[in-house]
């Protein structure tokens, strides 16, 4: 089995879709994104880690319905799946377990 | 106030985007755009674009390399299947097709066959472009009589006083001599030239150099085949000596290799034109013609302006004595094709039939596509269902005439395989026809243009129904009504007009060339022409005094009922003078009078009828300035009571003892002109003898053992008078053989799409024909009800065909200067048989389903 592996960006938006929980689609999660780490983001950026998240099968996604708004075309929402989930789970206990031996000493 | 992204950039990303994303990316797009728009309209404007940029990459770039490709192969799978069932399920309209298309690309490709041959004609020599033959306008009081013999001097005066001339020699045409080695004794076509001959012609010298091999007086070229003919090889043979005529000795000097067939001088050697001249003063004077002149033009000269330079010649040369002769340079290959002139102007040739057929191969072709067409469109009613389903499920209109095509192409194609498989087998008999010796050969251009051709062919026949079936409404067809406008059938019906109509014209053609021919073969010619054979006086009998002991023992010989000689052939123009003159004659008038030299008793060798006064005769001593003319020309000259009356010929007094009925010694092409009759048998140059009917065979023999005997060392070449005259007509022959051919063709192939049509009629209006049954229509009401349509179609076809065939009928006859007269039966005729033949063969569909059953046929439903 490939062992898929999450980059900066991509475990970001991974984590943002986690966070807004059936509600996260392209714009959502841009704007959840700029709020956080205080600066302009790409919507392509996020759309290719979007995809790329779903390619790996860490995120699964469905169409909303059609509105008004947004010239009429439908919301993709993204939500984790449970391989998501554990990949979080991973990287989230792997840093904490590392970041807890840093020794206290070190800082005086 | 709705906010909309800028358009092209939509339609932009909508274009290159992956189909999975695209709803996607221009939803959050727009949503992005719909916020910052109520800020600064331009600034989201451009922030739209630029990210829409941004998404062209690879990840959501879609895939152009689309699924097209095996789509194509399959619809092209499909389609061929479906056309191959077809084929089956109609076996009869396939059968129709092939024969149809495939008879009428044959008899296209015979005659491009032949017109390419035609027309290639004296093309293969390398300087073709620059080589000329002098020839004369003349004028007289009839017209201007061009003709291709020009004066011995001509070629080296051009050669002297023209710059623009590279080459210029005079030839004799070639003609039969008799030449031996030792004691093989052999009759070879050959002629006379000057020394630059094989520089400007591109024969191949297998042996000698072209320079030199003319240069002696005394030397000759002979062929490859002539060589081996008379040493069996072609090694070491130059520098050997051959006999000519029995007379002297030719040294050879080199070899050429045959000429093609398609040369239109064929020869098999060539002698110095100075051997030619020795002895013949004639040559030497402008005012005598016999000889021609071929001239080699310098590269650039343009050949206009060079004749306008040359036209007044002849009247320079002889100091203004020759005023009425107008010289002219013509191409020496156009020739062939363009050698008839009338008053001076070119009016055609051989190239008016080259015309004619190419015309004809066209009109064979369109009627085999007529039917084609005919057929797909009368069967399209079984195939609405099958368009409207198609279409209704999203087939596009490319798509079915993409099918349609195919399926003509299809058949073209097959189509074309027996083509070639009918030009194979028929060409030797085409060959014999046409007298030509046509290969069939493909080379790459031939490949090219039969694939054209037939892809053509494919298109023409394919594109109506192509176009017409794939245009049906799918709603109204599948509801089951398919309204056969009325323009869409009298399309159909112009078409089998068209087909008739040609038909008809052929028909008319054919019957007007042979009536012509038989009328040639059995006009009174003013003398009687069967059982005549005349033989030339070479060697010893050109010598007067053999020549009377031949005459003479010839008449003992039981067979011979009447022998005299004479200089002319009776089969054309042998030779002429404007030296007769008369009382009131004007001194201008250039006429010629055809001048025949005769022995005793030819006038009743030949059968000529006398239609006043006497002919020579043995009992005057004083015939020999005696003159005989025939009925034109004493009517030319205006004398009335010729006989006894004085004319000078010559300058010399002659008094006339006859006036002979005139008669043909041209084709019948040629009107009567003025001929004079001499006796002078020192100036004869064939015997002429009449043989008793059924002893020509024993006859013959005697006379040729009396040759050998007077004449050693020659061969005994004799014609029959009547053959030769036949031979004057092998154009009109050709084109009676082939015009029969191509009639029947056009024939069957209408008929065949008269028949598919009928057939298809009848099964259309099946339930018609049941109903009319059960309510007591009778069976030949039926057969009229289906063959009444038809007639109409034919009945239209012929009066439009019939004053077309008459036009072309009285142009074609016009080349006769006695010809038959047009009658009405033959036009009627041609409307009746084709009437007949259409009766006959809608009439066995109609009495076929007149007879049908009709519970059968209305039982289902």
């Amino acid at each position: 089995m490939i062992q898929h592996t999450l980059g900066e960006f991509e475990e970001l938006v991974l984590l943002m879709v986690a966070a807004l929980h059936d509600e996260a689609y392209g714009v959502i999660i841009l704007e959840g994104l700029e709020e956080k780490l205080k600066k302009k983001i790409n919507i392509s950026a996020v759309h290719v880690a979007l995809k790329r998240l779903s390619d790996k099968g860490f995120l699964k996604s469905r169409y909303g319905g059609i509105t008004t708004d947004r010239g009429g075309r439908r919301k993709k929402y993204y939500s984790i799946t449970a391989l998501g989930k554990k990949m979080l789970d991973n990287q989230y206990s792997l840093r904490t377990s590392i970041y807890k031996q840093i020794p206290k000493i070190s800082f005086g | 106030m709705k906010a909309y992204p800028p358009k092209n950039a939509v339609k932009f990303l909508r274009w290159f985007c992956r189909e999975d994303c695209v709803e996607e990316i221009e939803g959050d797009l727009t949503e992005i755009f719909e916020n910052e728009y109520g800020r600064s309209i331009r600034k989201a404007n451009r922030k739209f674009v630029l990210r829409v940029i941004k998404y062209f990459r690879p990840e959501f770039i879609k895939s152009f390399r689309s699924n097209h490709q095996s789509n194509h192969q399959a619809m092209f799978r499909h389609n061929f299947l479906l056309t191959y069932r077809n084929f089956l399920r109609y076996k009869s309209s396939f059968l129709i097709n092939l024969v149809g298309l495939s008879t009428g690309l044959a008899c296209t490709f015979l005659i491009y066959l032949w017109v390419s041959d035609e027309l290639t004609v004296d093309k293969f020599m390398e300087k073709d472009h620059r080589l000329f033959r002098a020839m004369e306008h003349r004028v007289r009081a009839t017209g201007i009589w061009t003709s291709p013999t020009t004066p011995g001097p001509l070629a080296e005066a051009l050669v002297g006083d023209r710059p623009e001339v590279e080459y210029a020699i005079t030839a004799t045409w070639p003609q039969l001599y008799t030449l031996s080695l030792n004691d093989k004794i052999i009759t070879a076509t050959g002629r006379f030239a000057g020394k630059d001959f094989f520089k400007m012609f591109s024969y191949e010298l297998i042996a000698g150099d072209a320079n030199q091999v003319l240069a002696d007086k005394n030397s000759v070229v002979i062929s490859d085949v002539l060589a081996r003919k008379l040493f069996n090889t072609i090694e070491n043979v130059v520098g050997k000596s051959i006999d000519y005529q029995h007379e002297s000795q030719l040294m050879i000097s080199g070899i050429f290799r045959s000429m093609p067939v398609n040369a239109s001088d064929q020869f098999e050697f060539v002698g110095s034109f100075e051997k030619y001249k020795e002895g013949q003063d004639w040559l030497l004077s402008w005012g005598n013609t016999g000889t021609q002149t071929l001239v080699l033009l310098k590269p650039g000269t343009n050949v206009d302006e060079f004749n306008a330079k040359i036209a007044d010649y002849i009247k320079v040369k002889t100091k203004n004595e020759i005023t009425y002769r107008t010289l002219f340079l013509k191409g020496y290959a156009e020739n062939y094709l363009y050698g008839k002139y009338e008053n001076g102007a070119q009016v055609g040739g051989r190239i008016t039939y080259v015309k004619l057929f190419s015309v004809i191969a066209i009109f064979i072709l369109l009627i085999a596509c007529i039917n084609f067409m005919n057929l797909s469109t009368a069967r399209a009613s079984r195939r609405v269902k099958e368009v409207g389903i198609k279409k209704a499920i999203g087939a596009a209109r490319k798509a079915l005439v993409f099918q349609y095509l195919s399926e003509s192409m299809l058949m073209s194609f097959l189509s074309l395989f027996v083509a070639m498989l009918l030009v194979y087998i028929s060409l030797s008999q085409f060959n014999v026809i046409t007298g030509k010796h046509l290969v069939f050969e493909l080379d790459r251009n031939r490949i090219f243009l039969f694939l054209g051709v037939t892809v053509f062919t494919g298109l023409v026949a394919g594109s109506y129904p192509a176009l017409y079936l794939s245009g049906f409404n799918p709603a109204t067809v599948l509801k089951g009504k398919l309204n056969s406008s009325f323009s869409e059938l009298m399309a159909r019906k112009g078409l089998v007009v068209f087909q008739f109509a040609i038909s008809i014209l052929f028909i008319v053609s054919v019957l007007v060339v042979y009536k012509q021919i038989e009328f040639v073969q059995s006009s009174n010619l003013g003398y009687n022409k069967n059982n005549l054979i005349y033989f030339n006086l070479d060697g010893a009998l050109s010598n007067v005094k053999t020549q009377e002991t031949m005459i003479e023992e010839m008449k003992k010989i039981p067979g011979i009922e009447s022998v005299s000689s004479t200089n002319h052939n009776m089969t054309g123009h042998n030779g002429g003078t404007s030296g007769v003159e008369w009382p009131g004659k004007n001194t201008e008038d250039r006429t010629e009078f055809e001048r025949m030299t005769v022995n005793y008793d030819l006038i009743e060798t030949l059968g000529m009828q006398m239609g006043q006064g006497r002919s020579f005769s043995r009992a005057f001593g004083t015939d020999s300035s005696a003159i005989i003319f025939n009925q034109k020309g004493i009517d030319f000259m205006g004398l009335t009571d010729p006989i006894g009356k004085v004319v000078k010929l010559w300058g010399q007094d002659r008094h006339i003892i006859g006036v002979v009925k005139d008669f043909h010694y041209e084709s019948l092409h040629e009107n009567f002109k003025p001929v004079f009759l001499i006796l002078e048998p020192n100036n004869t140059y064939r015997i002429m003898a009449r043989i008793a009917v059924g002893k020509e065979k024993e006859t013959i023999s005697s006379v040729e053992r009396l040759y050998k005997k007077l004449n050693p060392g020659f061969s005994f070449e004799y014609n029959f008078l009547d053959t030769v005259y036949q031979s004057q007509y092998e154009n009109e022959q050709r084109v009676a053989v082939l015009s029969k051919y191509f009639a029947g063709l056009a024939i069957l192939i209408s008929c065949l799409g008269l028949f598919g049509l009928a057939a298809f009629t009848a099964e259309r209006r099946l339930k018609e024909i049941g109903i009319r049954k059960v309510l007591g229509s009778s069976e030949l009401g039926i057969v009229y009800l289906l063959s009444g349509d038809f007639t109409k179609i034919v009945f239209v076809a012929i009066l439009i065909a019939l004053p077309i065939s008459y036009i072309v009928a009285r142009y074609w006859l016009e080349d006769f200067a006695f010809k038959v007269q047009l009658q009405v039966w033959y036009f009627m005729a041609a409307g009746i048989l084709a009437m007949m033949i259409a009766w006959l063969t809608v009439g066995v569909q109609a009495i076929r389903a007149a007879r049908v059953n009709p519970t059968q046929c209305l039982k289902n439903e």
